[in-house]
């Protein structure tokens, strides 16, 4: 008896897909394991610094609320409601740096420079996966737990009238913004490819971005604001969605649907990141060092 | 004395060789100031003053801190600590002059450049952008002089104290993190210190920070005159004698205590 199976060249493909995939992902969980393990060794030491990140974040946020006591507002925005903006930025931006420090275009610069991306590249495993697998920051988590610490306090002050619906979408503005934050950091490590040395520009979009997206979008100049939203549309993935949660009107008078576009621009943008990184991976020429 | 100052002209040499940084580092600042000139635009909405900031000496003062972040290395300065990691601290040491005047003399040669280039470049560049105040007056002048002299100073004894750290942890990097954070705050970089409630206030007060951004800003605005300005001064020479004794005590038992691996 023959095993069909077996002649059928889409099955075997996608069998050996699977394989593959199933492979990579291993080596994925293992890099990882052994960056955790390394990094919490001593661990008083990364205790310390994780409380000290945490502790240093929150400090920004609790300046920001005694001087708003002066103020009582910004823009029609109450401090919970700014709160709400900031803890989904901070946690998602401390995701993100936790998860793609590898193409920290700081980081991956350097990685170019000294020419240790040619020793991965030998490695019969994917080279993204060997990336983002050897640069796993755990320390990350004092920023990420900043972000929670102040997502309470938005709870606590902004009487958000959850739904269902708000409950499940939350979720899907993290990702999205970890997708689209990640997506830059690939851009800007895809550039070093050429310029070697990482560029400042990618930086304004990133840490810039952040900051940026810590405040309500209309306090922002016309012009900033819709660099922002048109060409690069990081307003959509914060802003926009905490308009729904908050239940308030939009003040430029855009289509419904946009608050929920968050997810799908972040993940496009990986997406066409990864695309870019593909290239630039085949045009790559070692410095020599 | 000669020694020095070849030192700071070398220092200074170096830093005109990085001009790409130069400009990125410039449009990095005009940006985030232009997003903190928004959140100040907005908080004050339709206040004309507040705590005796006008909205046009609030926006000035983001392109006042956002101008001295190179200067005063307010994002952090981890030169001495990297050099006690890598063992090049054995030969500084044996440097014909003091290892607090060895890198005094380099963060002269850095902080020159930063001010002019980064520092006015941005004051020039926010002229273009916004209607900000420019100080007048000779009496002013040489109190902002004096002032920026200072600050520097005091910032450059900080930051060494800190890096003094890696002398006995070589997690020196997670405590440099947390005392610039720290500074960032209490200096009044990130809001002007007249925002906050008095309490607080008063409690900055008891630290080296405001010395080293806050006292800069007030002079430049013309908050303080008489004798308020001549406390701010007297103020920031306290903490700049205080922390260059405190830094040559706690360098003395470091020295003691540093073991340098390898050759």
């Amino acid at each position: 008896m023959k095993n069909f199976n077996q002649l059928n060249p889409v099955a075997t493909m996608s069998r050996r897909y699977i394989q593959t995939l199933r492979f990579t992902l291993d080596i994925y969980r293992r890099l990882v394991a052994i960056q955790m393990r390394a990094q919490v060794q001593y661990r008083a030491s990364f205790l310390l610094d994780v409380l000290s990140v945490a502790i240093t974040m929150s400090m920004f946020f609790v300046s920001l609320a005694l001087v708003f006591a002066r103020f009582g507002n910004l823009a029609g925005w109450t401090l919970g409601q700014v709160a709400f903006l900031w803890a989904i930025v901070e946690v998602s931006f401390g995701l993100m740096d936790m998860i793609f420090s590898g193409f920290d275009p700081i980081n991956f610069g350097r990685r170019i420079r000294q020419g240790t991306l040619d020793q991965l590249l030998l490695r019969p495993v994917n080279i993204t996966i060997q990336v983002l697998g050897d640069d796993f920051v755990l320390r990350r988590l004092g920023r990420i737990c900043e972000g929670f610490i102040i997502f309470a306090l938005a709870l606590k002050l902004a009487h958000i009238d959850w739904t269902l619906g708000k409950l499940l979408y939350l979720p899907c503005v993290v990702i999205g913004l970890v997708c689209f934050f990640g997506g830059l950091f690939i851009v800007g490590a895809t550039i070093t490819f050429w310029t070697v040395d990482s560029i400042e520009a990618i930086n304004i979009l990133t840490y810039g971005g952040s900051e940026m997206l810590s405040y309500p979008a209309h306090i922002y100049p016309d012009w900033l604001r819709r660099t922002f939203m048109y060409i690069v549309p990081a307003l959509f993935l914060n802003y926009y969605p905490a308009l729904y949660f908050l239940n308030k009107p939009d003040p430029f008078g855009l289509p419904t649907i946009m608050p929920f576009v968050a997810p799908l621009i972040g993940i496009g943008l990986l997406g066409a990141a990864l695309i870019f990184w593909r290239f630039g991976l085949r045009h790559y020429q070692s410095t020599g060092t | 004395m000669r020694l020095f100052w070849e030192l700071t002209k070398l220092s200074f040499q170096r830093q005109l060789t990085y001009r790409a940084a130069l400009l990125a580092g410039l449009a990095t600042n005009l940006f985030f100031g232009i997003l903190r000139a928004s959140v100040l635009v907005a908080l004050y909405g339709t206040r004309t003053e507040v705590a005796g900031l006008s909205i046009r000496d609030a926006i000035t003062y983001t392109a006042l801190t956002q101008g001295i972040i190179a200067y005063l290395s307010i994002f952090g300065w981890y030169d001495l600590m990297n050099s006690i990691a890598s063992g090049e601290v054995a030969a500084d040491l044996l440097k014909p002059l003091s290892y607090f005047r060895f890198w005094l003399a380099q963060d002269l040669g850095r902080a020159l450049v930063a001010f002019f280039l980064r520092g006015v470049t941005i004051m020039l560049l926010y002229r273009l952008i916004y209607d900000i105040t420019l100080p007048h007056g000779i009496e002013q002048g040489l109190a902002l002089t004096a002032s920026l002299c200072l600050s520097w100073f005091v910032s450059f004894a900080w930051r060494f104290l800190v890096n003094l750290a890696a002398f006995w942890t070589p997690n020196a990097k997670g405590v440099g993190r947390f005392a610039f954070g720290i500074a960032w705050v209490l200096s009044g970089f990130f809001m002007p210190l007249r925002f906050f409630p008095a309490w607080f206030i008063t409690l900055c007060n008891f630290t080296p920070f405001p010395s080293m951004v806050n006292t800069n800003i007030e002079i430049y605005l013309g908050l303080l005159t008489g004798a308020a300005l001549w406390q701010a001064l007297a103020s920031q020479i306290f903490w700049a004698v205080g922390l260059t004794l405190l830094c040559q005590a706690i360098l003395r038992s470091g020295v003691r205590h540093l073991v340098v691996q390898g050759g």
